[in-house]
């Protein structure tokens, strides 16, 4: 492929007709320079402006037939085409390359170089909120499926020209587009370096989202811990590059990876920084408090009622008991099957059709709620850890994350059913060692917390106000510690009462 | 030597605390009790001695050899075939150790909680998870020890304040009723405890910053006086000299607590306490066996033995004793100096061969 355009047109469109062969969407359009000299102009049709074609290349081309245009095609694009993006190529590959893209490309008889214009266009969706973290206070911008674009999202919010953005392509045959971005200054070379190395190992067919990169790139593949922050939000991404995290975007996808990534990412939300700190401190108690309950609460239930019914004061054993009694099932058995009949819930909410997800509610209200009581299948009691249970997995603010917790709810639950106490013990304490022994990007996956960084847990235990944060998140921002100057704390210059 | 990977000072201090209160906090007030009476809560103190004595001894062969494990030196300092033979002595002592440590455990909850489960598959349980970590090295230990560690200390500070409105101050007079030997005698369980700080000699190579080793084995060693002597004053002040009879007085002193008719029988915490603090015990003796035992036949790679050793320990867990009688009375006597003597008496032993032939270790770049 990398066979250098010859000076003979004919030649190169025979080449390049071989090329895209039964490709109905390459259109080669030729026409004769000035009427004299003549030239090939190849493009893929919906992805080129071809009102801009005609206007800008043509028109100037093949118009002036008094006083010809001629010269090889980059002094043709200084003079006569007002194009603001172009560049040469030199060989198939090149023109290749660049119509993949949507640039239209210049052949002309007798030269031996072309020239690419950049005037790509295809169908869009519009700026939009994103969907899967929304905000109340905050920035309603979430990225797009084109990565020109995204990368735009990130340079508004960072105008640093230090803010960095690599690209390279993946995919034997999507040749997909993945930026790298990061903070010269603030990411660790050795941090980008280590993405680089690991984005450009990668040799696949296709990559059609960054879910394919993320599984590619991760220190430890068999855990259900994401290890990889993926985020719709450029305000997020912005916040991570600013952190001295490095930021991977991919063409074709809304959603952003960033790395290194840590338990403690996952739980936090872009909100958390917008509004007044004794909230976000509120609220991310809330968090872990309800992250805690979705992972234990219908284990706990299960432990409690089959091993341990002297934890409970009489009264409310007794009023359990009283609903327990026409269920069928052991209390293992009710918890897994309402369990995993919520999951079937949540599945077919999220993939129906819109049109068909009031049926879905109005179903899932009737087997998880009054009627599967009456009917006498399952206890009241249960419906309420269910949906307790429920409603804590979505205060995870990142839906994905929220899944790994969601599943290993499962294998507690049968531990519960098996020893008790001791079993949800056993399963707690395996999954602490296994975040303990999991990194990100060499950094442990439950940092601050350990190994302990003092200075970091302010922005963990609680969300300290701004005029605290002082510096960045050890180790990844290490490079340069500081983000904002000492004495930060705002307050009126003078006390007392105004006269 | 290192291990591979290191670990804070901080962190060190987290493993070391459940090295020796875990098993301590639930079978030694009473065996304490039995001896010194009303004076049981002064003997953690006593016992604070042979603690200082093992982590002083300890910290001494460290600054001679900085890089080392003790099964290192103790073949620089005697010669190879008796370091060897201090080398298998350590093998034996920690696979005895931990094995014990894990029918402990299995008796404890197999006693307490699952009555009908085989005490076999509660200790298999505990030691697959304890496998689990104990191959991730050195680091995961400690950043588990982290993470756990603070948990347990919050939810027996939360046992002993809720316990509190049921104290009774007076069962603790007359103060001293029969000199100091009571106590000093009572001591003698606890001394055997205290000097499990020998695990810091293995540990002290692979801290990030050694200076601060001292310091953090000092504190570690104060803060299980005062959490022993705590739990030993809760327990008189509640039981009094009833005390001795009960065989967790921890565990009975938790089915005391009864608050707003809601917050009752709260053994579970109790359980928490005991299952989070001896998993952190296991998982130490564990790693120590493997690595003495790697060090000792010259591996390469340790992580190939982690499951073989694995499977040794549960064998040691059953043959340590026929019942949780005989296991309580061989913890109160015989291994009472099998503990002193392995701990602390080797490591003194080989801290005055070492003075005698003024020998030092290389300096610590040696590599």
């Amino acid at each position: 492929m990398r066979t250098p355009l010859s000076a003979a047109l004919s030649e190169n469109e025979n080449i390049l007709r071989s090329v895209y062969a039964d490709c109905s969407d390459a259109v080669f359009r030729r026409f004769a320079v000035g009427g004299q000299t003549s030239a090939l102009l190849l493009y893929i049709e919906g992805l080129t402006n071809v009102e801009e074609i005609d206007r800008c290349v043509l028109a100037p081309l093949m118009l002036q037939t008094d006083q010809p245009p001629s010269g090889p095609p980059d002094q043709l694009a200084n003079r006569q085409i007002p194009v603001s993006g172009t560049k040469p190529v030199a060989d198939i590959a090149g023109v290749v390359e660049e119509v993949s893209i949507g640039n239209p490309v210049l052949l002309i008889d007798g030269q031996t170089g072309g020239m690419a214009f950049s005037l790509p266009k295809w169908e869009k969706r519009n700026l939009e909120e994103p969907k899967a973290e929304p905000t109340i206070r905050g920035s309603r911008e979430g990225f797009l499926e084109t990565l020109g674009d995204n990368m735009a999202l990130i340079r508004r919010r960072i105008r640093s020209p230090r803010l960095k953005m690599r690209s390279m392509e993946i995919g034997r045959y999507s040749m997909t587009r993945v930026a790298v971005a990061y903070i010269d200054g603030l990411a660790d070379p050795k941090l980008v370096d280590e993405v680089m190395r690991r984005l450009q190992k990668i040799d696949i067919d296709g990559i059609l989202e960054s879910g394919y990169v993320e599984e590619l790139i991760e220190d430890h593949p068999w855990s259900p811990f994401p290890q990889v922050m993926s985020t719709e939000r450029p305000d997020t991404a912005a916040a991570g590059l600013l952190e001295g995290r490095v930021a991977m975007l991919v063409d074709g996808t809304p959603f952003a990876l960033v790395v290194p990534a840590s338990l403690f990412t996952v739980l936090q939300s872009a909100e958390d920084y917008y509004q007044r700190f004794w909230i976000s401190t509120a609220i991310r108690w809330l968090r872990y408090f309800f992250f805690v309950i979705s992972l234990l609460l219908p284990s706990a239930y299960v432990a409690i009622l089959t091993y341990h019914q002297e934890m409970l004061p009489t009264t409310l054993l007794l009023s359990v008991a009283i609903s327990r009694e026409e269920v069928p099932f052991p209390a293992l058995v009710e918890a897994l099957l309402m369990e995993i009949t919520f999951e079937a819930l949540r599945e077919a909410g999220v993939r129906l059709p819109k049109q068909v997800g009031t049926a879905v509610s109005i179903v899932g209200a009737l087997v998880i709620g009054e009627a599967a009581v009456s009917a006498g299948l399952v206890s009241a009691p249960m419906v309420m850890v269910v949906s307790l249970t429920g409603i804590a997995s979505f205060t995870i603010p990142r839906y994905h994350a929220g899944f790994a917790f969601r599943l290993l709810r499962f294998p507690i639950i049968l531990l519960a059913g098996t020893l008790g106490l001791l079993g949800i013990m056993l399963g707690i304490i395996a999954i602490v060692v296994h975040m303990c022994t999991i990194r990100s990007f060499g950094v442990p996956y439950l940092t601050p917390l350990s190994p302990a960084r003092g200075s970091m847990l302010k922005d963990v235990l609680v969300r300290a106000p701004w005029w605290m944060l002082n510096t960045r998140p050890q180790p990844v921002g290490q490079l340069n510690p500081h983000r904002q100057s000492d004495n930060q704390r705002p307050g009126p210059d003078t006390g007392g009462e105004q006269r | 030597m290192p291990y591979n990977g290191k670990i804070t000072p901080v962190q060190m201090a987290f493993l070391l605390h459940p090295t020796i209160v875990a098993t301590a906090l639930l079978l030694v007030p009473a065996m304490t009790e039995r001896h010194a009476g009303r004076d049981m809560w002064l003997s953690p103190l006593w016992a604070l001695m042979a603690g200082f004595a093992t982590l002083l001894t300890a910290w001494a062969l460290h600054k001679r050899f900085p890089d080392d494990t003790p099964i290192e030196y103790s073949e620089r300092l005697v010669g190879k075939t008796a370091g060897k033979i201090i080398g298998v002595l350590f093998i034996f002592f920690y696979w005895h150790g931990s094995g014990s440590l894990l029918r402990e455990y299995g008796e404890f909850v197999s006693g307490t909680f699952l009555m009908e489960t085989p005490t076999e598959v509660i200790m298999g349980g505990m030691l697959i998870i304890a496998a689990y970590a104990v191959r991730g090295g050195i680091e995961v230990l400690g950043r588990c020890a982290q993470i756990m560690v603070p948990v347990v200390v919050v939810l027996f500070m939360t046992l002993i304040l809720l316990v509190s409105r049921n104290l009774d101050p007076y069962k603790l007079l007359p103060m001293l009723e029969f000199g100091i030997l009571p106590s000093l005698k009572g001591s003698i369980v606890p001394q055997s405890w205290f000097s499990e700080i020998i695990a810091a000699a293995f540990l002290l190579p692979s801290l990030t910053d050694r200076s601060k080793g001292l310091r953090w084995g000092v504190i570690t060693l104060l803060f299980v006086a005062v959490i022993l002597s705590l739990t030993n004053l809760t327990v008189l002040m509640l039981f009094g000299e009833l005390a001795g009879r009960l065989v967790y007085p921890v565990m009975s002193a938790a089915r005391y607590i009864e608050i707003a008719d809601f917050l009752e029988h709260l053994e579970a915490i109790v359980m928490a306490i005991w299952v989070f603090g001896t998993f952190i015990k296991i998982v130490v003796f564990y790693f120590l066996l493997v690595q003495c035992t790697a060090r000792v036949i010259g591996l390469s790679d340790w992580r190939p033995i982690v499951l073989p050793v694995g499977l040794l320990i549960l064998i040691s867990g059953i043959w340590t004793a026929p019942n949780l009688q005989q296991l309580v009375h061989a913890l109160g006597t015989s291994i009472v100096f099998e503990l002193l003597l392995i701990q602390l008496g080797i490591p003194l032993l080989l801290l005055a061969v070492a003075l005698i032939r003024g020998k030092k270790g290389a300096p610590a770049t040696a590599k």
